[in-house]
């Protein structure tokens, strides 16, 4: 069964809202993405179509997976969960949007979607329900840190969208926790909105079992004055797509990515990300880090965009890609496109293994190669880890990454 | 205060100069006159104007003139180009030398060089006769011959570029020689190399500016006048003696001129 | 801010190889099919598997589509608009340069490529190609002693056929891309090189081509073998006259080098670029690769590409050999409204294979200067490197710069590293060579071959200043 006919036939979507019509009519004519285009050349089309097969029928809503106790201090909302939030405190308010705003700021975001850049986000806005969807608007001082989790049922494909608004002035933590059942695909579109001088802290964790699929895809538009600091790490996926558009709308904002990716046996994840500058002095620090083991595939591709408008911007970006196994591979490429004549970017990328001097060094002093082959991981990821703010040290990570896979 | 080496024509005449960057004012009627011969420090804190009065002298095409005039052997060379400024004879040390990368410094060394000695009708040096004439002046500032090789200002020192600056003094023998800062990031060593640099090359035809923070420079040049900016302006104007107090009481003293005039 | 208009002054010198010769020339018919090949081919008496390779080449230049993917703007091209072959009008067989046309002689002598006996430069062997054949060769006697061959590849199709039949398209493929293709088939003349066996090449050997008619295409191709043990320096140049419309240019570059075998390749190429709105000027689509087949073998591509309305053009290397090594220097220079599209591919194949790639762009007015390139190390290739460093710069605020560097890693045991920065001119820099006497036009272009000097420091002695002559004119009157 194609995938329109599957959207189609989904039992879960009530009645086709507004949204869920404008994009199944645009992946109509062309339902999958164009496996020769830049964005989806190098994804694995089998992993893809497996991705798509399983049935977009939810059968269990609950989220049974046991993930760390909440701390008092965190709001902890559940995508899916019946999940509605109002709250007004003395310095703060998150308030539920109404769906009027939520449908007039997905339609604006629609209209410059391009059929492959935006596939992803067509697939899952034509597949959600308005239970699946989660948006609000922050605005104060003072805000607790907001943990949210998306996940999908296992044997099937589940769509959930958030949506989030911050008002001038505030900043925020926030951690999206992607979770993956075995045998189960969760498409993940998340759009965030920074007014001017606003501060987002955010992390991204995504990881999976066995046979798990994701498509999560991030859009950040940032005003003036604001700052972004993205943390993220996936794991444990046969099949992983991360995609990161961040528009800095009138320039003079701040930008810091630090992303990394770990596949091991035949798994395939990747990183795309587009950061485009519409506006003079705008400031990007990005990393991105990849480890590929066993069978296993890692793709990064990073564009980033200077048009003539964005004088004086600063942008670095650096590819840092560790390949641990002979049957493994790497992808990374980079990209700089530049019309200002009045910047500063430069880009770096490197493909190689743990430095063996090193490894040497501390075997001299006594240490085991697999204890020094630790230790060397560890520092490597660190650097991400400690990038993701909320409770990060509850979730422990680097434990996770070192001995669980 | 006059001296007997008035008798001769001035080599520079600032006179009531305002200039500003961007419309923001930074010099607000500064007056200086240098004979040949004299030596001139300018003392002030950081922000005063002191380097934006080099940078102009030298041309820097950041800086509107608004008014006044710059005199250079009696011309006015408000309108001059730098390089033009540099052939005719007016030589600014810089505070932060630029780095260059790919340009090799002996090739910049010898194009700078020719280009004074074409204003001056002298002989353009070929690339033997200049290594010859350079290596006799890299002895002023102590500097090894591998300096040459490199491209210019990359990857050297503080102290390197320093004394890379007052090579290319030496190099292009000026009449007068405004050195922004040359103390500053210096070991007393190297400043000594410098400074003896600085006395080696000046002499009785030449003026020197001294642009400084510190009395440490002027311990090893003692200069004629010492000049006193803030805002925009000279305040105050004196003998070698007035270094030396500005030391021991600090700029806060300087303040009170401001009130009393 | 660095005063526009007079950098923009600093680029516009005008073309100073635009002229044209008046001669008359064998043309034949404008358009592409079966029997223009055939025609082709018999006019240059070729042998049957000659013909065999360009029909099928033919064959499968039909079924391709012209790419897209590089982002140039242009107008498409009419393939049937186009003559495809094109000759001045000789003797049937000359025996001495003296029997050549005085008008071609003239033609490059003013191009500062003398080819007559008391002219001839002395320490390069140089053969001349004007539109669609191969004029002159000089020191073959002399390169013949030392086993050298280097001549026409029409000659060499006669004389060494064994030689072609072995190893033309085994490098680039007739079905490489759509432009190889094209070439395959229709490729009217070019320069063969065979270096024997433990064979230094006593002098450097070059090959200077001339778009001489307005309405031919040129599509010439090149092919140098090196044997074991020897070693070769190539130099290419290219000019054509201003037209106002464009002209294509097509060529296929291959390189062998066996066991030890060196090849270093250079080119400055100077094609008439187009005027300032953009008219005129050279289609630039080539296809250059070496294949590194020997264990320690060297390919080394240095180019200097400063003309053309657009360039297509990515070196390339196969390591194969075990420890072989493949390099590419490039300086391009875009100004006005021309395009530049090009980089390299080094693709490692045999164990310890290292690269080097060092690409400097450089772009002024409405320009589109584009770094392109490929690093894949396969399974294989255990223990191998690669070093790569582009940079741009960029001279006003209406010219753009891109990199799309693009690596694949199979191969855990090497190591890949890759830096790319942007600058420009900056006031400070401009203003410090100024305050010691530098003028401006002469700062400017100071630091631009400074920004190339990694890049020129690898061209042979002559070329090396040729080229930074060359920037330093293409320059005049673009920075300010």
């Amino acid at each position: 069964m194609g995938i329109i006919e599957k959207i189609k036939t989904n039992k879960s979507i009530d009645n086709q809202t507004e949204i869920q019509k404008i994009c199944l009519n645009k992946l109509q004519s062309s339902p999958l993405p164009n496996p020769k285009s830049e964005q989806w050349r190098l994804s694995n089309k089998s992993k893809l179509s497996t991705l798509l097969d399983y049935s977009v029928n939810e059968k269990d809503l609950k989220l049974d997976i046991t993930y760390p106790k909440n701390s008092q201090s965190t709001i902890r909302l559940v995508i899916g969960d019946n999940c509605q939030i109002n709250l007004v405190e003395e310095n703060y308010s998150i308030n539920q949007l109404s769906e009027d705003k939520l449908v007039k700021y997905i339609k604006e975001q629609i209209s410059c979607f391009d059929q492959n850049e935006n596939w992803s986000d067509l697939l899952n806005l034509s597949l959600n329900s308005t239970k699946n969807t989660l948006g609000f608007k922050v605005s104060g001082s003072e805000i607790p840190p907001i943990e949210i989790f998306s996940h999908a049922s296992s044997n099937s494909l589940n769509a959930k969208t958030l949506i989030i608004f911050l008002e001038k002035n505030c900043d925020i933590d926030l951690l999206q926790v992607n979770l993956g059942k075995d045998n189960s695909s969760l498409s993940q579109s998340t759009f965030l909105c920074l007014e001017e001088n606003s501060s987002v802290n955010h992390g991204v964790v995504s990881y999976g079992e066995n046979k798990s699929n994701l498509l999560n895809s991030l859009n950040v538009i940032q005003q003036k004055n604001s700052e972004y600091n993205l943390g993220s790490l996936h794991f444990k996926f046969n099949y992983a797509r991360f995609e990161i558009r961040i528009k800095q709308s009138e320039g003079n904002a701040r930008t810091n990515i630090k992303s990394m990716q770990i596949t091991k046996k035949d798994e395939q994840i990747s990183t795309y990300t587009k950061i485009e500058f519409n506006g003079p002095n705008g400031f990007l620090d990005q990393i991105n880090k990849s480890l590929a083991d066993d069978k296993s595939h890692a793709i990064f591709e990073g564009s980033i965009i200077v048009p003539k408008v964005a004088q004086r911007t600063d942008a670095s970006q650096l590819s840092r890609n560790l390949l641990l196994s002979n049957f493994a591979q790497i992808d990374t490429k980079p990209q700089l496109e530049i019309i200002a004549d009045d910047v500063k970017c430069k880009h770096g990328a490197t493909i190689s293994q743990l430095n063996e001097e090193e490894l040497f060094y501390m075997r001299t002093r006594g240490i085991t190669l697999t204890e020094a082959s630790k230790l060397q991981l560890s520092s490597y990821f660190q650097e991400i880890i400690s990038f993701i703010p909320v409770s990060k040290d509850r979730w422990d990570l680097l434990d996770k990454l070192l001995n669980e896979n | 205060m006059q001296s007997k080496m008035k008798e001769s024509d001035p080599i520079l005449e600032v006179e009531n100069l305002s200039a500003s960057t961007d419309n923001l004012p930074i010099l607000k009627g500064v007056s200086l006159t240098v004979y040949p011969g004299e030596i001139h420090a300018i003392m002030g804190r950081n922000g005063c104007g002191k380097s934006t009065l080099s940078k102009i002298i030298a041309g820097h095409p950041s800086y509107n003139i608004t008014n006044g005039d710059i005199k250079f052997l009696g011309e006015n060379i408000n309108s001059l180009e730098p390089e033009e400024r540099s052939q005719s004879g007016i030589f600014l040390g810089f505070q932060y030398p630029i780095e260059i990368p790919g340009v090799s410094n002996l090739e910049f060394l010898r194009v700078s060089t020719n280009a004074r000695r074409k204003f001056l009708n002298k002989e353009e040096l070929d690339t033997f006769d200049f290594e010859e004439l350079v290596k006799e002046k890299l002895e002023i500032v102590k500097m090894d011959h591998a300096f040459l090789s490199r491209s210019v200002n990359q990857g050297f020192s503080g102290g390197e570029k320093k004394r890379n600056e007052i090579l290319q003094m030496a190099l292009l023998e000026p009449k007068i020689a405004i050195l922004d800062e040359t103390d500053s990031g210096l070991d007393i060593d190297a400043l000594r190399i410098v400074a003896s640099g600085i006395k080696k090359i000046s002499n009785a035809e030449t003026g020197i500016i001294l642009i400084t923070h510190y009395q440490r420079l002027l311990d090893e040049i003692e200069p004629n006048y010492v000049h006193v900016m803030s805002d925009g302006q000279i305040i105050k104007t004196g003998e070698s003696d007035l270094a030396l107090e500005l030391e021991k009481k600090g700029y806060e003293w300087t303040d009170n001129f401001i009130k009393e005039t | 801010m660095v005063n526009e208009n007079l950098v923009k002054d600093v680029v516009k010198e005008p073309y100073k190889y635009g002229f044209v010769t008046d001669i008359e020339t064998e043309k034949i018919d404008k358009g592409l099919n079966e029997d223009i090949i055939k025609l082709i081919s018999q006019k240059k008496e070729e042998p049957k598997f000659l013909l065999d390779f360009r029909l099928k080449a033919f064959k499968k230049w039909q079924k391709m589509k012209e790419p897209d993917w590089a982002g140039l703007g242009y107008k498409k091209i009419d393939y049937q608009d186009i003559i495809y072959y094109s000759a001045p009008k000789q003797k049937e067989k000359i025996s001495s340069l003296d029997e050549v046309d005085p008008k071609l002689l003239e033609t490059f002598d003013k191009l500062g490529i003398p080819l007559t006996e008391q002219k001839k430069l002395t320490n390069v062997a140089v053969d001349a190609v004007f539109d669609s054949v191969s004029i002159a060769t000089t020191f073959r006697e002399e390169l013949a002693e030392h086993g050298v061959i280097f001549c026409s590849i029409s000659e060499a199709v006669k004389d060494h056929a064994d030689l072609i039949e072995k190893y033309l398209g085994t490098v680039v493929p007739a079905s490489d891309n759509y432009f190889a293709a094209l070439n395959s088939a229709v490729f009217s003349d070019g320069s063969f090189v065979y270096i024997p066996k433990g064979v230094t090449c006593p002098m450097d050997l070059s090959s200077y081509f001339r778009i001489n008619s307005g309405d031919s295409g040129q599509f010439e191709r090149t092919l140098i073998i090196a044997e074991e043990s020897s070693s070769v320096s190539y130099l290419e140049g290219c000019t054509a006259p201003m037209f106002d419309t464009n002209t294509l240019h097509a060529a296929v570059v291959e390189l062998i080098a066996l066991d030890d075998a060196s090849i270093k390749y250079s080119t400055v190429q100077n094609w008439y670029a187009g005027d300032e709105e953009g008219i005129g000027g050279i289609f630039n689509f080539v296809t250059k690769r070496g294949k590194c087949l020997g264990k320690r073998s060297k390919i080394s591509w240095s180019q200097v590409e400063t003309g053309s309305a657009i360039t297509w053009k990515y070196p390339s290397c196969l390591l194969l050999g075990e420890e072989s090594v493949g390099e590419f220097y490039s300086v391009a220079l875009t100004n006005n409204l021309q395009q530049a599209d090009t980089g390299t591919k080094m693709i490692h194949i045999g164990p310890k294979t290292k690269s080097t790639i060092v690409s400097k762009g450089i772009s002024a007015g409405n320009s589109k200067n584009s770094y392109r390139g490929l690093v894949k190390i396969g399974t294989k290739a255990t223990g191998s490197r690669n070093y790569s460093q582009c940079d741009s710069m960029l001279i006003g605020d209406q010219a753009s710069a891109n990199t799309f560097p693009y690596i694949k890693s199979q191969q855990p045991n090497s190591e890949i590293e890759h830096e790319a920065s942007t600058c420009r001119i900056s006031e400070d820099q401009l203003f410090y060579l100024q305050s010691r006497g530098i003028e401006f036009e002469e700062a400017v272009s100071m630091m631009v071959s400074g920004f190339c000097r990694d890049v020129f420091n690898q061209l042979p002695m002559e070329f090396a200043a040729e080229a930074d002559k060359l920037l330093a004119l293409k320059l005049e009157g673009s920075v300010g």
